[in-house]
Formats: structure tokens, C-alpha cells, sequence
């Protein structure tokens, strides 16, 4: 959270008009680390207003949140990250919001990525804008099996939304007023960033990338094994294809 | 059918019966699915007493009577288990929902208490 760069620059003015942003942040037990990701927020994206999904912390994950300056939503049973997001999805369909940001409450994204995210959203290029690891390749961040699994997961996601998807795990998103809608009625439980792609190609919405940078995350949480790894795929795998074949839901509002 | 065999699924019968008549008196259980175990109770029962048709449509069928029977009670089980992962997803579903209105609810509570101040 305090690495030289971050405080290289003040934060940007993106020119929003009337429209309003929200930056959707799922949190489970994130204590240590939510306050940071808060500020990090306020200060590089401070046209957007921070919301917290405590995801049934056991710590003070909510209680942190709110004193940095973040409105919180605590649900009260842990839901996953898939519901929790939508939580952050119905608010910002019910209250108006023009742009809804997910950005993980692990530290992982960096606020300053927001504005690039925004900005096809605002010309209206896209309905969703993905930020992506590997369009850039200072922008690399996995490894190993990590990474060779990221690159299957594309390739069958490329062909599946027909169009070219390389980073299909990335949670640092941004969705625009129809997208918003779409995931506030129906969004996926289990693997919500490949699957949610594929949603949004059902119901004729456009996806788009963009470079953005990551942190590494902490020591210890991505440690995923090869053999979790593996069973991690056949599960994601599985979901996209069943996606393939549900019939759309209707929309609400 | 042998004697063993009648009284064995004669016990069986009268037991699931008991557990079933336990659980509606607990109201333990719904009356969608009070129904269905006593149904089921009364197609065992109906074996017992009346082994004959079990016996025809096996050979309707060229199937050994206890094939028939476990064939029967393979797609019983398997209807049973179906049904009820698609009970478990549609509460799931609703929990969901409820967890999600709940923490928006009191988000709004919060909003309107900081306005009256």
C-alpha cells in the first residue's frame, strides 16, 4: 500500500458531467488492509464514492471501512464473493449510478487504474470494461501453473464470447448503466469474473479491455497448489459451458 | 415371496409409517412432504400385501421380481434427489436475495437516522 509511485501524483480529475461512480469493494475479513484500500481509493478515484461489501467478516473489516470515509454494507452471512458484488450492483442500479467500479478489498488493484477503465465507458465504447494484466507485459503478475491456467481459461473464454479475452479472472472492472442493470438482476456465484463475460455476451452487451497493473498479492494467499489449481479449472471450465446454455433472465426496472 | 421377505418389508413399512406420523406430529415436516412419505409408505405396504403385481409386471417386463424392485427404488431415490437439489438451489437463491435486501435495508435505516439528526 505504500509503495514509492503511489504517492508520485495527486489524484486525476476525470470529467464525469452529471454522472455519478461507484467503486463496489468486496471485503472478508480484510481488516488490516481495507483502510488502505479505501484511502488509496479517495485519493487516486475521489469522484467516485467507496462501497464496502463487508462479506461477513469476522474482524473489523466494517468498522475500519467506515472510519476511512467508506459506506459499508455488511451482509449478514457470508455470501461469497459473487453475491456480495451484486449487492454492490443492486445499490448502484437502485441509486442511479452511471458507473459501477469492483475493485478487491485484498489490495490487489491500484486506484489509479480506475480512470482508464472509465473512460471507454463514458464514450460509450463498451458496456463493461475489464482491466487486463497481460495487454502490457510490465503488467505481468502470475506465475507458474497460475499462469498457464489464466491462458487456458482465455483461450476457451475467447472462443466462447467470440472476441479476444486475456485476463478472464480479472476482478478490477467497470460496468456502464446496462451492465449495471444486467449483474443487479443475475450474476454469477462461482466464478463471477470468467463467468459474468459470457452473461453479458448472451444479452448482447460489449466487453472491452484494458491494460492495467497489479499488485502482488500478499505471501500465502495465492499460494494456490497445483492440484487445487487444477480442480479450480475443471470447476470454472464446467460453469462457463453451463452458462453457455441458460436460457437469459428477464430484467427487472 | 418368501415369508422372511414379506415381514422384513412388512417392518419396513410399518417403520417408515411410524417415523413419518412422528415428524407430522413434531410438525417437523411439510405437508408436501408428509405426503410423499406416506405415499411411499403405501406402495412398500402395497408390495407386502399384495405381491402379485409385482410379480406380473416383472414378467411383463422379462425382469427378475427383485431387479424390478431395485430398479424401482433406484428411480425413486434418484426423483427424490433431484427434487430436492432443486429445493437447496432455490433457497439458496432466496437467501441470497434476503442476505442482500437485508444489508440494503440497513444501509437505508442508517441514511434516514443520519438525516433526522
Amino acid at each position: 500500500m505504500t509503495e514509492p509511485e503511489d504517492r508520485a501524483e495527486a489524484g486525476p480529475a476525470l470529467d464525469l458531467g452529471d454522472r455519478r461512480a461507484l467503486a463496489i469493494v468486496p471485503a472478508l475479513n480484510e481488516a488490516e488492509v481495507i483502510e488502505g484500500v479505501v484511502r488509496d481509493l479517495r485519493r487516486y478515484a475521489p469522484w467516485a464514492d467507496v462501497l464496502v461489501i463487508n462479506d461477513g467478516s469476522a474482524d473489523a473489516t466494517g468498522e475500519v471501512a467506515r472510519a476511512a470515509g467508506a459506506r459499508v454494507l455488511d451482509l449478514p452471512v457470508n455470501l461469497g464473493i459473487g453475491g456480495a458484488v451484486q449487492t454492490g450492483y443492486r445499490y448502484a442500479w437502485s441509486r442511479g449510478y452511471a458507473v459501477a467500479f469492483q475493485f478487491d478489498g485484498d489490495g490487489q488493484h491500484r486506484a489509479r487504474c480506475l480512470e482508464d477503465l472509465a473512460r471507454p465507458l463514458l464514450d460509450e465504447e463498451a458496456d463493461l470494461v475489464v482491466g487486463s494484466r497481460f495487454l502490457k507485459p510490465r503488467g505481468m503478475t502470475a506465475y507458474g501453473f497460475r499462469l498457464v491456467g489464466i491462458k487456458v481459461l482465455a483461450v476457451l473464454l475467447s472462443c466462447v464470447v467470440r472476441q479476444r479475452v486475456t485476463d478472464p479472472t480479472s476482478g478490477c472492472r467497470a460496468a456502464g448503466r446496462q451492465a449495471i442493470r444486467l449483474f443487479a438482476t443475475d450474476y454469477p456465484q462461482d466464478y463471477p469474473e470468467p463467468e459474468s463475460l459470457v452473461l453479458l455476451r448472451r444479452h448482447r452487451l460489449t466487453i472491452r479491455e484494458v491494460p492495467v497493473t497489479m499488485r502482488r498479492r500478499r505471501a500465502g494467499q495465492s499460494s494456490i497448489g497445483l492440484w487445487s489449481g487444477l480442480h479450480y479449472m475443471a470447476k470454472v471450465v464446467l460453469a462457463i459451458l453451463m452458462d453457455t446454455v441458460k436460457v437469459p433472465v428477464r430484467l427487472e426496472g | 415371496m418368501l415369508w422372511a421377505q414379506r415381514i422384513a418389508l412388512l417392518a419396513l413399512g410399518v417403520g417408515l409409517l411410524g417415523v413419518t406420523l412422528h415428524l407430522i406430529r413434531r410438525r417437523r415436516l411439510r405437508e408436501e412432504y408428509a405426503v410423499l412419505w406416506v405415499l411411499t409408505t403405501l406402495v412398500v405396504l402395497g408390495f407386502v400385501l399384495v405381491p402379485s403385481v409385482l410379480f406380473a409386471v416383472a414378467r411383463w417386463l422379462q425382469l427378475d421380481h427383485s431387479v424390478l424392485l431395485l430398479f424401482v427404488v433406484f428411480l425413486f431415490l434418484m426423483g427424490i434427489l433431484i427434487h430436492y437439489s432443486v429445493v437447496i438451489s432455490r433457497h439458496s437463491e432466496c437467501e441470497k436475495r434476503l442476505s442482500q435486501e437485508m444489508a440494503l435495508l440497513k444501509d437505508e435505516i442508517a441514511r434516514l437516522r443520519d438525516e433526522m439528526k
